[in-house]
């Protein structure tokens, strides 16, 4: 019996780690991890939608006070109303915590996903559990008003609990960049900081803006390396923040022929020999840093980005999350690869 | 007369298997991710041989530090894991014994797992952590599920080992479990570390499973006869004067540096060691003097197809090496548990 | 040959063998009789070392605690009732393992003396013509003679058998104490053996030693063990009288 169990079970991880991987392809997230339910949304929709409605129903009556009622529609396409901006606010996805602080907001944080890494303040927040661990109970103890899931992590039977405590749930479920200005303009409205969202949005493009009109010249190519050699490799392929990115500055994806984040083969990175190599292995502080770990691989040294030492490592989620730090990230990498050929030039 | 014509059976056996482990190793040489003639495979092998440089640098850079060293360390790897398998069944009696049953698996799992999430690593050798890591722990487990079984019954019955390496198996993965925990921040790397990827094998990793298959197939080879005993049955060995406590401990130990070096260096890949001797030894029998030697072989061989096909079906994608193996090793191991079933104890 | 004094095996506090001394010398074939649960099987197991114990059992003079494994195996052979084997050996695989005491490292060939061992031993037995079968393809009878073969093969002066025959058909046991009274028949060598059957062990024993609870209620030649007297003592019922009315109604 042992051997059909621990089939079993590596089927089991197999599952998960590519509902992992197959997820983060849409949604791209750090919350992928925490995915497992396929949720029947039509029927969601229906359930949720009549409580709205009721809700909707008794704000308009009440005329005579001032109206403090906020209505967003969600990323699933939910309506969600609020009486009033919420004061107590639950976010799950590592991505939305960063949101919630870049509007100014974290003080409005009651709790947390457990996976929340960014910025630093977020680690004296309450962690909870999240994905298939999700309790109810421990994130209603938080007394919030407003729980915000990814669209991966919630379960119907939970959103069922969560309104009937009288706490709204809403889904952001960003994909591209521009669902994350969407997902940032939806934050700005929940938490009464439409200001904050536009300016933020703005600052956004603006950096964008900036990267797009002085694409990199000269065709060339990137390679996006999410875990090192040892682990196997695994790359962002097309469908990916990376991916994007990457299009933005004008730079090709030596995997933009794949759907988001692959095990590639390491003879093809050898093959489609990129000009440029992003790393988001994280330094644990022994051992050769992952710029370097990349340098000395057996096979790599005529890779063009080896040669040239372009290997640039962004080890802290700025390219993978539906976050302002997208911008960031994207500038981080830009100022590089131009830093690169500046000094190219000047030799 | 008799003995003459099964020492010819006997050669072409070894023979047969030599030269499909051999063709197989070529084979996987020349097909991958990344076409490269087969032609200049050689060539640019030669050439890195004689130190000279190559024209195809392309071919240089894949064939050479890339494709070799992994087929070489994947086809080790299947050998040093069906050389286990074939060990742990004749010496528990038990068809499905493997590394696995008996908890080695999970033990040295959980010392590579905590090497990760603990970031284990030794200054002048980085990835090292893991291996030592996982051959200590392989080791450990070992011996806390024999000193366990000792506990409980001083002949180590297969019962008793079997049914401790199943609880320790448990243990083992609820104690991961733990660790993945705490240490979140690490469970990507967790993850695909437990899936078992031979991708970035390098020579020194070929050099190390090298030695330890050396050395530990020398060791189990020598002991055939007393597996043989014990494939009969552990009383049996012990009325034919085979000292069962030192085989036992012998055998058991070498199995554990087996593991744990294929462990750290490929991650748990499943079914080889199940498999592999159950379809060797419905040609060789279960004599072991046979059985071990051509388990090697053909462990060899059905990882290096397994490898072929994580590498090349869905190219440029990698699909993880375990899947594969489980996948082909669960449908051959319902082919053969029927078949076995139905045929050997009537025509064998 | 054999001489064993003051013997004590205990399964945690119960004594199941309590202070038992007794020998045997070259040409006997030694019954020990008793009923179920006397220990019976627990004095073999003593001899064979698979059970620890208390007081001395010498071998030629040589205490067997302080042999080793093979040696012991190259002097002492041992007959279980019950053999069932894991894999499909062929019949002269398992012949061949009784040669293993002999063997001098792990890699050496087999001597000539081996081959003829095992053919002996086959021959012996009737085996030969069987030696390239599966054990898997085998009758109860013919599994118990491959293994009685193994242990010829080993070529010991001394052999244990514990009930060897108990699931037999009656044709196999006769077949099987034939065999043994055979190899009986070579000076310098004895048989110690546990039975069930009371009329085997008068049948072919030569001397015999009656056990109750862990102790020797008679020993002695087997006209002098198995008298109706003391098989009343030790069954607690009329044993002579039974048997006689077993045997009446064949006539």
């Amino acid at each position: 019996m042992k051997h059909t169990k621990r089939f079993a079970c590596i089927l089991l991880v197999m599952m998960l780690v590519l509902t992992m991987f197959g997820c983060s392809s849409k949604a791209n997230e750090e919350t992928a991890e925490k995915a497992e339910e396929t949720v029947t949304e039509k029927a969601e929709e229906a359930d949720t939608g009549e409580a709205e409605e009721e809700k909707k129903d008794e704000t308009e009556e009440s005329d005579t006070a001032p109206d403090t009622s906020v209505t967003v529609t969600d990323m699933m396409g939910r309506e969600v109303t609020l009486a009033a901006p919420a004061k107590r606010i639950v976010a799950v996805s590592a991505a939305d915590c960063e949101i919630v602080y870049a509007l100014g907001a974290g003080d409005l944080l009651v709790g947390r996903g457990e996976w929340c890494d960014y910025p630093q303040e977020v680690f004296n927040v309450p962690s909870v559990e999240s994905g298939g661990n999700t309790n109810v109970e421990q994130i209603l103890a938080l007394d919030p008003d407003l729980i915000v899931m990814s669209s991966m992590a919630q379960d119907q039977e939970q959103v069922k609990q969560f309104e009937e405590a009288g706490v709204a749930v809403c889904v952001s479920n960003a994909a591209n960049i521009e669902e994350t200005y969407t997902s940032i303009e939806m934050f700005g409205k929940l938490l009464g900081k439409t200001e904050e969202a536009d300016t933020l949005i703005k600052s956004m493009k603006d950096q964008f803006d900036a990267i797009m009109q002085n694409k990199i010249e000269g065709e060339k190519t990137i390679y996006f390396e999410v875990s090192p050699l040892e682990w196997g490799l695994w790359a962002a392929g097309g469908n990916t923040f990376m991916n994007e990115i990457a299009e933005m500055m004008g730079l090709k994806n030596i995997f933009a022929d794949q759907e988001g984040w692959i095990e590639v083969s390491e003879e093809q990175v050898i093959e489609r020999n990129p000009d440029y190599i992003v790393t988001i292995t994280m330094y644990m502080g022994e051992g050769p840093k992952p710029e370097e770990e990349i340098m000395s691989r057996k096979g790599w040294e005529n890779i063009t980005a080896v040669k040239n030492a372009a290997i640039f490592n962004l080890p802290n989620n700025e390219l993978s999350r539906p976050a302002p730090r997208l911008a960031d990230g994207a500038k981080l990498l830009y100022d590089f690869i131009v830093g690169l050929d500046e000094v190219k030039e000047a030799a | 007369m008799e003995s003459k014509r099964r020492d010819r059976f006997q050669t072409w056996i070894y023979l047969i298997i030599v030269t499909v482990t051999i063709a197989v190793f070529l084979l996987c040489l020349c097909l991958g991710s990344v076409n490269i003639p087969a032609r200049d495979i050689f060539r640019v092998i030669w050439d890195a041989v004689n130190g000279l440089p190559s024209e195809n640098s392309l071919a240089r850079s894949v064939i050479v530090p890339v494709r070799l060293p992994r087929v070489l360390c994947v086809a080790l790897t299947g050998a040093a894991l069906a050389l286990a398998g074939a060990a742990m069944q004749g010496l528990l009696r038990n068809t499905l014994a493997d590394g696995s049953t008996l908890g080695v698996s999970s033990g040295a799992s959980l010392g590579a797992v905590i090497a990760i999430a603990f970031g284990v690593s030794f200054p002048s050798l980085p990835f090292a952590g893991t291996m030592v890591m996982a051959i200590i722990f392989a080791m450990v487990s070992l011996l806390l599920i024999l000193g366990l079984a000792y506990r409980l019954d001083n002949s180590l019955s297969t019962n008793t080992i079997i049914l401790i390496g199943v609880i320790f198996s448990m243990f083992a993965s609820s104690i991961m479990t733990i660790v993945i925990t705490f240490a979140s921040d690490h469970i990507k790397s967790i993850t695909f570390w437990t899936m078992g990827s031979l991708q970035g094998s390098s020579f020194l990793n070929a050099l190390i499973l090298a030695s330890a298959l050396l050395i530990c197939s020398v060791i189990l080879i020598s002991h055939s006869s007393e597996l043989n005993a014990f494939a009969v049955s552990e009383e049996n060995a012990g009325r034919i004067g085979v000292n069962i406590r030192r085989v036992k401990l012998t055998v058991l130990i070498t199995v554990s540096v087996l593991i744990g070096v294929c462990v750290s260096i490929g991650g748990s890949i499943a079914f080889v060691g199940l498999v592999t001797p159950h379809m060797v030894r419905m040609i060789t029998g279960p004599n072991h003097k046979k059985l071990l030697p051509v388990s090697m072989f053909s462990g060899a061989v059905f990882l290096m197809l397994a490898d072929l096909i994580a590498r090349t079906l869905l190219n440029p994608r990698e699909l993880p090496i375990g899947v594969v193996t489980s996948i082909v090793g669960a449908f051959v191991f319902i082919f053969i548990y029927y078949r076995s079933r139905g045929g050997t104890r009537s025509n064998a | 040959m054999l001489e064993i004094s003051s013997l004590i095996v205990s399964y945690g506090k119960r004594k199941v063998i309590d202070d038992l001394s007794f020998s045997v010398s070259e040409g006997q074939w030694f019954m020990i009789a008793g009923p179920n649960g006397a220990g019976k099987s627990t004095v073999l197991n003593a001899v064979s070392q698979a059970v620890p114990y208390l007081g001395s059992i010498r071998f030629k003079g040589r205490e067997i605690k302080t042999m080793k494994a093979g040696e012991r195996a190259r002097h002492i052979g041992v007959l279980l009732q019950n053999n069932q084997i894991g894999y499909a050996f062929s019949v002269e695989d398992v012949v061949r393992l009784g040669r293993y005491a002999y063997r001098s490292w792990a890699f050496s060939k087999e001597k000539s003396d081996d081959e003829s061992a095992i053919a002996d031993a086959l021959d012996a037995t009737g085996m030969t013509y069987l030696r390239n079968k599966s054990v898997f393809t085998l009758s109860g009878g013919e599994l118990q003679r491959c293994f009685l073969a193994q242990v010829f093969a080993q070529q010991p002066e001394l052999l244990l058998l514990d009930e060897p025959t108990n699931h037999l058909d009656l044709v196999f046991q006769k077949q099987i104490f034939g065999l043994i009274s055979e190899w009986l028949k070579v000076p310098g060598r004895a048989v110690i053996s546990v039975v069930h059957d009371l009329s085997l062990a008068r049948a072919y024993g030569t001397h015999a030693l009656l056990i109750k609870d862990g102790r020797r209620a008679a020993i002695g030649t087997a006209e002098e063990v198995f008298t109706a007297s003391n098989l009343e003592n030790v069954y607690s019922m009329d044993v002579n009288g039974w048997m006689q009315s077993l045997l009446k109604q064949w006539e």
